[in-house]
């Protein structure tokens, strides 16, 4: 049959190629990304909206947890421990020291190699201006009420503040006179000084008032003769119109005491109990005290206040309103968060992060002006690689030294201590996987017998053997290594275990390099020591890269597992703070939360690197060959 | 060609062995400098081996190779002396990736020769003038075409000053369109008085450039000759047979 042929299934085309045109609308830009990545079909819709609804969920629960319930005192009370652990009080500025040196020369090599992106700058500025604008925002919101609790069969607390003038300050005594007031919830600073802390205390009340068989928790029976007073410094009663400045309450009546403070300076308010008729005087009375500024236990506060005002009046029986004996307890604002929460922490580091920021920005212009420069960039590795023991100078000291005088690295702690580990880690280890992994793929036996067999038994053991076998093992088989220091052993078993690992990922990479590379390079008169490390080891180490890194983040994460061995790094001295103090035990998932945001930022941020070096460079092509 | 100069390359019964497969069973040839010996032969018939024998990419087990005045033994100083004057070029260009073109051309140079920087770029950009791609120069490989990348694979081997050339099947890997811009380098080298070795399947570039076509199947020199003899009179069967299926 013969085929029919029409005009079009012979064609010449136009002698120039049509010109190129935009995609349609809905294939690009934002709206484009959505359909084809979120929406493409029904169940990527689905999926889509699913997975949003949960996260939002998860963020405004975490969210509201954060700022209206969670009790971030233990971090920001902390920050000294949590950063250097029981580094010497004294010796600190060395640990400053140490990270001006690090800050500056991270922002120098940003400066040189990297960029900043635009994100990261913003992410900067906006916590930065959070930071300054947070302390004036704090000061326009009104302080916390403060709660006292006065119980039967105890002789009152007496308070001592201090006060500024033309501060309005109430004093009210709410007696628990009905069950219903035991169920009150107050928002509020309550006091934690005591060996079980307020709320526990009035727990208790609540949990057994009207219940138990004692004449004091039936709130029918409340008698209670109270009398409070305000004093001045010296103890004399405060004047006030020409009158003393005292509320005398008849038994088993409430009521306010309420004035203006004259002058600036130290108060005590005198809560008297009338003593005499000791069967007569039942029941629980609520204090609560307006007006009053819980003040800071920072060091350097209380050492500024006791300059201006002199040391708070000493008594008997009276606390001080202080953050240390105070604790903020019940649903929060979101002002009094801001005040109560977000306020003292951002008070304890706006200055380092302020002196932080400024030397890095100015690491990185000295950095971005020098990008040019061969010379800088050697002057800055050679002061990486200088840094390091410089800084492990710094910190350990020189023996007799008045200046420096030694810290034992049994001290060394928290942030500082992780960081440390992680370092040497990497630095020790990358070098030594490098060596394992060519030497299990060397040709000579003994060397490949060793290799491997090193190899598989730190991969076939748990960290935490290696750990402790360290601590415990060895100095047994080598008297000498009883006398070096718990640190250093740990630094070793951690090195010894990461580099086995390396040392695997490391031959994987060798693996993938073609035999044709080092035949070019052999081909070209190279020597073998000139191709493993021009051709091969660039190679193998770029493209395991992910893997390599991944290695390293899991170091800096299992650089807690040294807490069990007795040294107190970042989770350790969590560990420590929570179970060496019953004012912060309750306060543990805050603290843990706080190390894991800290964990993750720094693991985020090596990744990142990582990210950054596979694209860098010849990375950035598809490679043909 | 000037047939009383001294040999540059002397093969004398060459063996070689894959295990129990004898690959290269008794090879004999002579090159002379500035000669152009073009190796054909189907595939497996071991004239890939043979030229990688040259430069000790693999070790023959029997039989004689001097090149140069200088015999090929395990000592290694001898193999770097002999690698040194020989330039070779393979069939995957075999650049490095991770080196930009011009540290390609000048890493040899400069690590094994010791020459200084700026001396070792000045060369590398003369030769990446020659072979045609001088504004590649700071490019990496992959970002290159084929036929780019075997020019610069051969400035690389230049790089070097070899005396001889060794070519690896340089244009199968290429796309048809590039092939001749390979070959024309190839060809300025030849007629620039390079001693070349080439193994190839390009009949056209033997006959207008080879001095010699050498012929090869199953492990042997079969027919050897000018290209007019083996293009126009082959005497063996097998080369008949070989012709008449790729002419």
């Amino acid at each position: 049959m013969a085929r029919m042929y029409s005009d079009t299934d012979f064609y010449v085309a136009a002698p120039e190629p049509p010109e190129s045109r935009r995609p349609p609308r809905t294939s690009v830009g934002w709206l484009g990304w959505l359909r084809h990545n979120l929406f493409s079909s029904a169940l990527n819709s689905a999926i889509t909206v699913v997975t949003a609804v949960l996260t939002i969920l998860f963020a405004w629960e975490f969210l509201r947890w954060s700022m209206r319930s969670a009790q971030w005192g233990i971090v920001f009370n902390n920050l000294r421990l949590i950063t250097s652990g029981q580094y010497d009080k004294g010796e600190i500025w060395r640990v400053e020291l140490t990270a001006g040196i690090l800050v500056f020369l991270i922002g120098l090599s940003m400066g040189l190699w990297g960029r900043i992106t635009r994100t990261f700058s913003a992410v900067v500025l906006v916590i930065l201006a959070f930071m300054l604008l947070i302390p004036l925002v704090g000061s326009q919101i009104p302080d916390p009420s403060v709660y006292h609790l006065i119980q039967p069969r105890k002789s009152p607390t007496d308070v001592i503040f201090l006060g500024y003038e033309g501060d309005k300050v109430t004093f009210t005594v709410d007696p628990l006179t009905d069950v219903a007031d035991a169920d009150q919830t107050f928002a509020g600073y309550q006091e934690s000084a005591s060996r079980t802390d307020w709320s526990t205390r009035a727990r208790e009340v609540k949990d057994n008032v009207g219940k138990v068989d004692d004449p004091a928790m039936k709130p029918e029976n409340y008698n209670l003769a109270l009398t409070l007073r305000l004093l001045e410094e010296s103890g004399a009663v405060l004047e006030h119109d020409g009158h003393p400045t005292e509320l005398i309450l008849a038994a088993g009546k409430g009521g306010t005491l309420s004035l203006t403070l004259p002058d600036d300076g130290w108060y005590v308010l005198e809560v008297v109990r009338d003593d005499e008729i000791n069967d007569e005087n039942l029941g629980f009375a609520w204090l609560k005290i307006d007006g009053v500024t819980v003040l800071s236990n920072l060091e350097s506060d209380t050492k500024a206040r006791d300059e201006k005002y002199g040391s708070p009046p000493k008594r008997e029986r009276a606390i001080l309103v202080q953050d240390k004996n105070y604790r903020f307890e019940g649903t929060r604002t979101l002002g009094e968060f801001v005040s109560v929460q977000v306020l003292p922490l951002v008070r304890r580091i706006v200055l380092p992060a302020v002196v932080g920021v400024v030397l890095f920005a100015n690491a990185f212009l000295i950095g971005r002006l020098g990008k040019r420069e061969k010379r800088l960039k050697r002057v800055s590795l050679a002061a990486w690689a200088l840094s390091f023991p410089i800084i492990l100078f710094i910190l350990y000291g020189v023996s007799g030294s008045s200046v420096l005088p030694v810290v034992p690295t049994s001290v060394w702690g928290g942030l500082l201590l992780t960081i440390l580990l992680t370092v040497v880690g990497i630095g020790a280890s990358f070098p030594l996987g490098i060596l394992l992994a060519l030497g299990r793929r060397s040709h000579l036996p003994a060397v490949k017998w060793i290799c491997t067999l090193f190899i598989e038994v730190l991969r076939g053991v748990p960290l935490i053997t290696i750990l402790f076998m360290a601590k415990l093992i060895v100095p047994f088989f080598w008297a000498p290594l009883s006398d070096l220091d718990l640190t250093v052993r740990m630094m070793i078993g951690l090195t010894l275990f990461t580099a086995a690992y390396l040392a695997e990922n490391i031959r994987g990479g060798l693996q993938i390099v073609p035999q044709g590379q080092v035949e070019a390079a052999r081909a070209l008169g190279m020597s073998s020591v000139l191709i493993t490390a021009l051709i091969v080891l660039p190679q193998a180490l770029r493209a395991v890269i992910p893997a390599i890194v991944g290695q390293f983040i899991s170091l800096f994460k299992d650089t807690s597992l040294v807490a069990l061995v007795g040294l107190f790094e970042l989770a350790g001295i969590v560990d420590l703070i929570v179970s060496g103090s019953n004012v912060y035990r309750p306060y543990q998932r805050e603290a843990y939360i706080f190390i894991a945001i800290i964990y993750f930022m720094i693991s985020y941020g090596m990744s990142d690197i990582s990210r950054r070096l596979e694209t860098s460079g010849a990375g950035s092509i598809r490679r043909s060959m | 060609m000037a047939e009383n100069q001294e040999p540059i390359i002397v093969c004398r019964e060459v063996h070689k062995w894959f295990g129990n497969f004898h690959v290269l069973k008794g090879i004999d040839l002579t090159v002379y400098p500035q000669e152009v010996v073009v190796i054909i032969g189907p595939s497996g018939s071991g004239k890939s081996t043979f030229i990688r024998c040259i430069n000790r990419l693999e070790e023959h087990q029997e039989g004689q190779i001097v090149v140069d005045g200088i015999e090929l033994s395990h000592d290694i100083r001898n193999i770097a002396a002999i690698r040194s004057e020989i330039g070779m070029v393979f069939q995957q260009f075999n650049l490095f990736p991770h080196l930009t073109v011009m540290q390609n051309v000048t890493l040899a140079p400069r690590y094994v020769r010791h020459q200084p920087r700026h001396v070792s770029e000045e060369t590398a950009m003369q030769l990446l003038v020659r072979v045609g791609i001088p504004e590649q120069a700071r490019k990496y490989p992959g970002q290159l075409s084929g036929g780019q990348q075997q020019r610069v694979a051969i400035a690389r081997a230049l790089a070097m000053q070899p005396k001889i050339m060794l070519f690896d099947e340089p244009t199968s890997a290429l796309d048809p369109e590039m092939i001749k811009e390979v070959l024309d380098v190839m060809r300025e080298l030849a007629e620039s008085g390079m001693t070349m070795l080439v193994v190839s399947h390009e009949m056209g570039f033997a006959r207008e450039v080879a001095d010699r076509i050498v012929f090869f199947d199953e492990g042997r020199i079969v027919e050897m000759g000018t290209p007019e003899h083996f293009f126009e009179n082959p005497q063996h069967e097998r080369t008949k047979l070989f012709l008449s299926q790729i002419l």
